[in-house]
């Protein structure tokens, strides 16, 4: 498809591209108690928080990796050499006009201004440590929505904030939590207040500029009564020679009847290591929808959850990873059902080329007691070229005779005679891979909001590209 | 609390009884066996944080009580040996109790002439010294039990070796009957089958209790399938619900050869039954089926793995677990394809059939693909009993705990179809009706 | 310049298994050729060979579109160059929908920079989709997965209309249709006759050729044509069996 090829070009260098660094707030390189001290100073926080992230700091430190059954490569992110906190400005703009020109030049770059002015409530853009630009428009904030960031969140809802900050996702859940519990900055709050429904998407976009960096945004969402609210988040950064690390706690909460959808298109570049802890607290009646699509990084370990805590909630993870050569996307999906009548689905589909490695880890858990629970799971595993690898490794509890749970995964690959056909009717080689991968993923992405199917059929395309011969 | 590496002086007192009722016992198997206590020792127990032992419980691991160095049979020798008869024929038989044979039937002249070798255990360490040292414990441990085979290796006098040379077909069965009778008594079973070229030979073993006794038992069973040979094996495991028991499996499949491996997991308060198909010759085919029915507190722990190391190869692999009351199943399987091993076709599935609202059922079906012309899946259901199935056969008049039972034969025939002799078939099928009561 | 799709001399190779032996033919456009022969005789074996198919290689000889050697040509590039393949068994291909599919085919024939007219596009597969007796809503299905024999190789004559090829190969396109289903396909065909299309037609049976009528007809045994005539051979070959084939094969050698 030739005009579409031109559009590639295009994107493939979109994300590729920074700007000089001209951070006023530094905490340095490695991380100790001064650098905690230093961002709450910055930042003005209340001696719970920095009691909290003291905690969290230790929690961190004392806590080994968990290279019992995570990868290894882990133990290559040296937390010495990186630095922790870097902004322009502790508070975000309302308006683009007040942005500092780089950063608003990047955001313009990655097309954020324009898809808010087309069908955006609201949006929020974070460089490196603190979200530059964040508005919300007017039409939603009148019906009581709120969507700041994180850090005016804290200072400005602490009632709300508080109640449900670090309750989804303990600090000591493990070792990454703890550190973006030490340092976290950025990241989004939004609050919907009973009965509103938010038509349109949030969209917050998390850029990394700086080398060297970690980015440790923390977003708490809280869709009330009967509420309804979909978010939607991309990430990209410049290729750096270097390691760079993402980090961000994600907790949702939607109360009895709220309907949540989260989703996640990440084409980090392929130095980042992107360790994510994603959870929801579901109550009655409401459904957490989790859309996952993870593209690029070096090392990609995240399993959104659900923990399905009042009758009749409904937990969902859809994913799609692909990983190409030097790349791992160890992804998967927690669904802790704790109440009866529960339900949930999880279907991951993962895409291999070249060398790379796609794992998906999935835990379904069904105590005893409950009744009527049901979950059912697919994995899917597509394999491009012959030292492509794929590992599934779901775990599943189930207590007592009421509940039903299957699991079902497959492997398999495109074949020649596949390709061998569709060549036969004039595609290139490459084009008859790239239509039948996006064949694989094709059931799910029909489930996604529209523009992001068409910007993940984009960049599969593209990453498809040069998989063959 | 997690139990420390080493031993206390009274077991290794145990184990210097034990060397010493083996002074007759060639060199290596002596050396053999000092090397592998020392390596039980020196091993910690499984960990709380071990792959291998995710959901396991490890608190009652403890073999303190057990006698480890002998003991005599305490059950009366000619109706354990009447109780031994699972099959219609077979081709030769040990009854083994307390690791001690009790009766012998041996292969027929006309097989032992061409070469079939079929011995017990402790005479094949003196008569078949050889091949026993090129094929005792050689296939590797690997799912989580390490300590435990090494254990096995200390302190094992018996079980049986079964030897087919090069294109020797042997229908009928040969069986091994191991029983347990005194209190605090240990079993080391330990099956040891080497099919040559072409060769087809079956194995039925089975481990059975006469008496209520507490008993730590560990066995051990290798299949080595030779090319284009074909090895079935059934396992049948009866022990009493006191009993510690650990199986530890393992097979390697040579070039076009097929190995079926079946079990049947009925005993035991807590089973922890290891399955390694190493499947290493082009061609060839490995079938593992299981059935389990769990019931009272029983925890039946099943660590598998299927690793293709060769194109062509094909495994399948089928756990059933029926669970009743406040048992407790755990099934953790993986597929492993290397790079290597193109054209592989690979299956796993696991069914749990929860018959109770206390019963627990974990399931770890697990994939690791490095080749990617394969046709690999894996599935795991955990269900109940649909009401709409007992409704209509209460509407038939069938009382319920009857209906109950039925629908649990249905969902192991898929796995008892497979058991060839006609008189096993109805054996296992009694010994799965008795644990219903009836 | 001859309009022709000309086969010189071809022979063909499966791994050390020669399978086409100095086979020629030539097709003229607007012509519709049928070979006839038992199986394992090298039809089908001609038909991949000529779109390109990695697994077979042709060792000498060649094939020409309209006097251009295709055989250098990768497969897509043979496909755009004015040859279609219909397959015998047309491959399944998870989540790709036909309308995608044919649009992806017909878009990889424009010049760069220019895009499918979209509303002309479905008006044109759906006319042809009713021509062939194809439910609209198939347009939507996954190409060929789960559609029942007759129903992939109407799938096939309905790309082969959507793709004008100059030249196509119709590799045992009666095999596993019913009678109405061959009726359907072959009028397909048939309305696709014309000067600008040649096209060579393999088949086991005779029967498809009271549908297709062919203007040729030749007989293959052992990788190459022992025999050609005019349709009434194929009528002759029907009563007469394949071992009448064999006699003529082992007297000319």
């Amino acid at each position: 498809m030739t005009t579409a090829t031109n559009n590639i070009e295009i994107d493939r260098d979109k994300g590729d591209f920074k700007y000089a660094e001209t951070h006023r707030f530094d905490a340095g390189v490695g991380l100790n108690e001064g650098t905690v001290d230093y961002i709450c100073d910055v930042k003005g926080e209340d001696d719970w928080i920095r009691d909290f992230r003291k905690r969290a700091l230790k929690v961190f430190q004392d806590k080994p990796m968990p290279t019992h059954w995570a990868t290894k490569d882990l133990e290559n992110i040296d937390f010495n050499k990186i630095r922790y906190y870097l902004a322009g400005d502790q508070r975000a703009k309302k308006s683009w006009d007040d942005v500092p020109d780089e950063v608003k030049e990047t955001f313009e770059r990655l097309g954020i201004p324009e898809n808010e002015r087309k069908f955006l409530a609201g949006v929020e853009a974070q460089f490196d440590s603190e979200a530059a630009y964040s508005n919300i428009k007017e039409v939603v904030a009148k019906d009581g929505v709120i969507f700041i960031g994180s850090t005016d969140g804290l200072m400005e809802h602490p009632e709300i904030f508080k109640k449900w900050f670090g309750k989804v996702i303990p600090t000591g859940d493990n070792k990454f939590s703890a550190l973006n519990s030490a340092v976290f900055s950025g990241g989004s709050f939004i609050y919907v207040p009973p009965g509103v429904k938010v038509s349109h998407p949030l969209q917050a976009y998390f850029r990394i500029n700086a080398e060297n960096f970690g980015q440790f945004e923390r977003t708490l969402i809280i869709a009330d009564e009967g509420s309804e609210v979909t978010y939607m988040e991309g990430c990209t950064a410049p290729k750096f020679d270097t390691a760079t690390l993402h980090s961000a706690v994600v907790e949702l909460v939607a109360m009895p009847g709220a309907k949540i959808e989260y989703v996640t298109v990440q084409n980090w570049s392929s130095n980042v290591f992107n360790l994510v802890t994603k959870r929801a607290i579901a109550h009655e009646n409401s459904v957490v929808k989790w859309i996952d699509c993870n593209i690029g990084s070096r090392l990609t370990m995240k399993y959104p959850g659900v923990v399905l805590k009042g009758r009749k909630a409904r937990g969902e993870v859809l994913s799609i990873a692909l990983a190409n050569d030097d790349q791992h996307q160890d992804t998967g999906a927690k669904m802790i059902h704790a109440a009866d009548e529960t339900t949930s689905n999880v279907i991951s589909k993962s895409i291999s080329v070249g060398k790379g490695r796609s794992t998906y880890r999935g835990q379904v858990h069904i105590p005893k007691h409950l009744k009527g629970c049901k979950n059912n799971t697919e994995c899917d595993a597509l394999l491009i070229n012959s030292d492509s690898r794929t590992d599934t490794y779901p775990a599943i509890t189930v207590r007592g005779d009421q509940n039903y749970v299957q699991h079902e995964a497959s492997v398999s690959k495109v074949s020649a005679e596949q390709i061998f056909y569709m060549q036969q009717r004039g595609l290139s080689e490459a084009g008859a891979m790239s239509l039948s991968v996006n064949g694989f993923v094709n059931d799910l992405t029909r489930q996604f909001p529209m523009e992001y199917s068409v910007e993940l059929k984009r960049l599969i395309e593209l990453e498809m590209e040069g998989s063959v011969g | 609390m997690e139990a420390e590496a080493g031993v206390d002086e009274s077991f290794r007192y145990a184990f210097q009884n034990h060397m010493d009722s083996l002074n007759t016992a060639p060199k290596w198997w002596r050396e053999f066996k000092t090397n592998a206590f020392e390596s039980y020792a020196n091993m910690p127990m499984p960990r709380r944080n071990d792959e291998n032992w995710r959901f396991a419980n490890r608190n009652n691991l403890s073999l303190g009580k057990f006698k480890f160095d002998g003991d005599s049979v305490s059950a009366n020798v000619s109706s354990l040996v009447e109780k031994s008869r699972f099959t219609r024929a077979q081709a030769g038989g040990y009854v083994i109790a307390d690791n001690k044979i009790v009766q012998a039937n041996r292969a027929p002249k006309e097989l032992t002439d061409q070469g079939v070798i079929w011995s017990p255990l402790s005479e094949a360490i003196l008569e078949h010294s050889d091949l026993l040292r090129d094929y005792f414990m050689k296939q590797g441990i690997d799912l989580g039990s390490e300590k435990f085979a090494h254990l096995h290796s200390a302190f094992v006098t018996n079980g049986v070796l079964l030897y087919v040379p090069k294109g020797i077909e042997i229908e009928a069965p040969f069986c091994s009957y191991n029983w347990s009778t005194s209190e605090n008594g240990t079993l080391f079973p330990h099956t040891l089958v080497i099919a040559e070229a072409n060769a087809k030979a079956s194995v039925i073993e089975a481990h059975l209790s006469e008496g209520e006794q507490s008993v730590f038992s560990c066995g051990v069973t290798h299949l080595f399938a030779g090319v284009g040979s074909e090895l079935n094996y059934t396992l049948i495991q009866n022990l009493n619900e006191n009993t510690l028991g650990f199986q530890i499996n393992s097979n390697i499949a040579g070039k076009d050869s097929t190995v079926n491996m079946n079990s049947v997991i009925l005993g035991c308060g807590h089973y922890r039954s290891e399955t390694h198909g190493q499947i290493k010759g082009s061609g060839a085919h490995v079938d593992m089926r299981s059935m389990a029915l769990a019931d009272a507190e029983q925890e039946i722990d099943q660590r598998t793995l299927q690793t293709h190391s060769a194109t062509h190869t094909t495994s399948n692999l089928l756990f059933k677990n029926a669970l009743k009351e406040k048992s407790k199943t755990i099934f953790s399987g993986l597929i492993k394809v290397d790079e290597v091993a193109q054209q592989t076709d690979a299956y796993q599935t696991n069914r749990n059939l929860l018959l109770s609202n206390t019963a627990e059922a974990n399931s770890l079906p697990g994939l690791e693909i490095e080749a990617n012309n394969v046709k690999c899946s894996h599935g795991a259901t955990t269900s109940e009993i649909q009401e709409e199935e007992i409704f209509y056969m209460l509407a038939r008049g069938i009382p319920k705990d009857a209906a109950e039972e039925l629908i649990v034969y249905g969902f192991f025939e898929e796995i008892l179809e497979n058991i060839e002799d006609e008189k096993l078939s109805y054996c296992t099928r009694q010994l799965i009706r008795k644990k219903f009561g009836s | 310049m001859s309009a022709s799709l000309e086969i010189k001399n071809l022979n063909v190779s499966i791994g050390d298994k020669q399978i086409i032996k100095d086979f020629s033919l030539t097709i003229p456009k607007s012509e519709v050729h049928a070979i006839m022969g038992p199986n394992g005789t090298g039809k089908s074996t001609l038909a991949k060979a000529l779109a390109g198919h990695p697994d077979y290689e042709i060792t000498s000889g060649d094939a020409l579109i309209d006097g251009e050697s295709i055989i250098e040509m990768e497969v897509d590039e043979r496909s755009r160059a004015g040859l279609f393949l219909a397959f015998q068994y047309p491959m399944e291909i998870p989540g790709v929908s036909i309308a995608n599919f044919i649009r992806a085919a017909r878009n990889a024939r424009l010049p760069e920079g220019e895009d499918l007219d979209a509303p002309a596009y479905y008006k044109e597969l759906y006319e042809k989709m009713d021509t062939l007796k194809i439910d609209r809503k198939f347009t939507s299905r996954s190409i060929n997965e789960g559609f029942s024999g007759g129903e992939k190789k109407r799938c096939e004559i309905l790309q082969l209309a959507m793709l004008n090829p100059k030249y196509a190969i119709l590799d045992e396109t009666d095999s596993g249709l019913d009678i109405d289903a061959l009726k359907i396909v072959s009028e397909g065909v048939n309305a696709l006759r014309g000067p600008e299309l040649g096209a060579l037609v393999i088949t086991h049976y005779q029967r498809l050729l009271d549908y297709i009528v062919p203007d040729k007809v030749h007989v293959m045994y052992d990788g190459r044509i022992v025999k050609s005539g005019d349709k009434s051979l194929a009528l002759e070959l029907e009563s007469k069996g394949y071992d009448w084939i064999k006699e003529i094969a082992e007297n000319a050698a």
